[in-house]
């Protein structure tokens, strides 16, 4: 155990907490959009899994994991369209079709891996993405290293935190979009067309969740299984929670889980005489006395979980 | 049609199997296999023999309980979305008491029973706890702890009660084992104690006063306190009951179907419970019928997959058709252009 605070476990951990951290920052942020618009979607799990296998095919087929990402995204945004129609245009319960997400699409990943791939097959493997250094930046001496020599999803991951920071606060578009979730009623006479706005969330959301998905098939490891999201939709919706409906927040949050998952990790090669298990639960019990401990302030956006009937009182 | 009334609670789930089979077949079709002999094998399958109608009641029997465990939590307005750890919670109490107390015989396997339960109510009681008490999203906490419990089950069968070297718990005495039903069929007196149980939440949800109280929660929670009830007392004790019936469910399917924990026991049994609810219209009798449908469907997939060839996951995407379509057919018929729609019609009819 004296090995545990060495210079070279600190590195590893804080490079495998940034990788961890991306799946999670990129889905916590598709919520965010969603939660924003009044939509909230515990339907990740399932539309990670589709772009999951979305992804992991089209970089097999192909050989190009930035294919993959995209197709993954695609897949995402189709999954999420049914989400979309039956809570916007049907006002059907949100939780209810979150949950059947939950179901079909996992469902639909695992029948089209077993068509393809037959039942039994020798597991399929594709190209993971190369990481770029970023030339300048890579030079700084301690964390240049370690930040910025990831995929260029890590990249664009982080990126999205300022830009999603900037586009609720300072946009004049990301105003009205806040107040679809806020107060849709408001937003409705004032000239904003709020379903088209929820829909538009729900692309977005179904877009970033899939590209998630994606990320642990063609970044992560290189081959795709049932149940290779774990749960992490679900963490990733408390790490909206725990980061209060911010960028920056949610940034924090992913970071803190990302952290749990790699320390576990780290832990179980460490430590073999405990049981892995032990360490596997650490993200888990870590995300829910996270929430435990800050409690549910009532924050967030006021309308969210609530259907929007334009012609309801 | 009435407006809200029962003859859609029937019609839509109807017509949403319907739907999901003919999306089936065609998938089927797609696939090259003829999608009438692939139903052939289906049912064949599912009611073929006393064997295969044995089977099926094996099968359903979990999907009961888990069905349930969601059922009377949503009742109380709060999504129980944790029935799978809760049920793996049982079973792991139950394989303890049967293997490591040196107990054998009926009262062992009763005392597994009760003590599943127990367990599954501890596990369902942390999510109410931190709902009531922090405020926290229910589903989250409950989904968080089926990942705490499946690598619970995990060190338990690797370790702490390993059966020699294949990762698998101690067998359940032959002793202890729950009773069949009858000789030369797997089904067990589990099943019977499943339909009482979804009996009795009837009764305890349609015909008593709690029962009253704790619906009315569920429909409307502000108006409830304003109307006296205590809100946060009936939640918590919806999800205690929600996981103790799960967990019973647990113990029940390791004392009288499966006698040792391994690799994916009660995989997905959560979720299915989930979707057998939601089809139910949250309806604990009808939760049953749903559970022996999907019951059917698991037994009948296996010999379709053998005899056509065709793999039986796509039986998991008719599932999910079906509570996609379900739901959305009931909430379309909710919407107030939809309502208009039939008023206008009715008063159309009156006029003649």
């Amino acid at each position: 155990m004296e090995s545990l605070f060495t210079w070279n476990f600190a590195s590893e951990i804080v490079l495998s907490t940034f990788r961890m951290a991306t799946p999670l920052l990129l889905v916590a942020l598709a919520e965010l959009y969603s939660e924003r618009a009044g939509l909230v979607n515990i339907g990740l799990d399932g539309i990670m899994s589709f772009g999951a296998l979305a992804g992991f095919m089209i970089s097999y087929l192909t050989g190009n994991p930035f294919l993959g990402i995209l197709a993954g995204a695609l897949g995402g945004v189709l999954v999420n369209m049914v989400y979309a129609f039956c809570t916007v245009t049907l006002c059907a319960e949100q939780t209810v079709y979150g949950m059947a997400l939950n179901i079909f699409a996992p469902a639909i990943s695992a029948f089209i891996y077993r068509v393809y791939f037959g039942v039994s097959s020798t597991l399929a493997q594709a190209t993971l993405m190369k990481t770029i250094a970023i030339p300048v930046l890579k030079d700084i001496p301690f964390i240049g290293p370690l930040l910025f020599n990831q995929t260029p999803m890590v990249y664009f991951a982080y990126l999205m935190v300022p830009f999603t920071a900037v586009f609720f606060n300072r946009t004049k578009a990301g105003l009205s979009y806040k107040s679809v979730g806020e107060y849709p009623k408001a937003a409705e006479t004032l000239g904003i067309n709020v379903v088209r706005q929820k829909y538009v969330a729900c692309i977005i959301c179904g877009l970033l969740a899939g590209i998630g998905g994606a990320y642990l098939t063609t970044c992560y490891v290189n081959t795709y299984s049932d149940g290779i999201v774990a749960g992490r939709g679900f963490i990733a919706l408390s790490a909206v929670i725990f980061g209060h409906w911010t960028g920056s927040g949610v940034l924090m949050a992913c970071l803190l889980f990302g952290f749990c998952d790699a320390l576990q990790l780290k832990l179980q090669i460490i430590s073999k005489d405990t049981p892995y298990q032990l360490f596997q639960m650490i993200p888990y019990v870590c995300t829910l006395a996270a929430l435990a401990i800050m409690g549910a302030k009532k924050a967030g956006p006021k309308a969210k979980g609530k259907p929007y009937l334009r012609e309801e009182r | 049609m009435k407006l809200g009334g029962k003859s859609e609670n029937i019609i839509i789930p109807l017509i949403a199997v319907i739907l999901a089979f003919l999306i089936g077949g065609v998938i089927i079709a797609a696939l090259g296999s003829n999608p009438v002999d692939a139903v052939g094998y289906l049912v064949q399958g599912a009611f073929g023999s006393k064997t295969n109608i044995g089977a099926t009641l094996v099968k359903v029997t979990p999907l009961i309980f888990t069905g349930l465990c969601a059922c009377f939590a949503y009742r109380c307005g709060v999504f129980n979305l944790g029935g799978e750890g809760q049920f793996i919670m049982g079973a792991v109490t139950a394989v303890w008491v049967t293997v490591s107390w040196g107990l054998e015989g009926p009262l062992a396997c009763a005392a597994a029973l009760l003590l599943g339960a127990v367990a599954g109510g501890i596990w369902g009681a942390i999510p109410g706890i931190l709902k009531v008490f922090r405020g926290l999203n229910e589903m989250i906490v409950s989904i968080m702890l089926n990942y705490v419990a499946t690598l619970f089950m995990g060190w338990v069968y690797t370790e702490l009660l390993r059966d020699g070297s294949v990762p698998q718990t101690f067998p359940v005495p032959d002793a202890s084992k729950l009773g069949r039903l009858m000789p030369g069929m797997r089904a067990t007196w589990g099943l019977v104690i499943a339909v009482l149980i979804a009996a009795g939440i009837y009764y305890f949800l349609f015909n008593t006063s709690k029962g009253f109280q704790l619906r009315a929660v569920g429909l409307n929670a502000t108006a409830s306190r304003y109307q006296g009830f205590n809100v946060k007392r009936y939640m918590l004790f919806s999800f205690i009951v929600s996981g103790a019936i799960a967990g019973l469910g647990g113990a029940i399917e390791l004392v009288g179907t499966q006698f040792r924990l391994m690799s994916g026991f009660a995989l997905g049994f959560g979720f299915d419970g989930v979707a057998i609810a939601l089809i139910a219209q949250l309806n604990p009798l009808a939760t049953v019928l749903v559970a022996y449908f999907f019951a059917v469907l698991r037994t009948g997939a296996t010999t379709m997959q053998v005899g056509s060839g065709v793999p039986t996951s796509v039986i998991d995407i008719i599932q999910a058709l079906v509570i996609i379509f379900a739901v959305a057919g009931m909430a379309f018929v909710r919407l107030p252009g939809f309502k208009q729609r039939m008023l206008n019609r009715q008063r159309g009819k009156k006029e003649e």
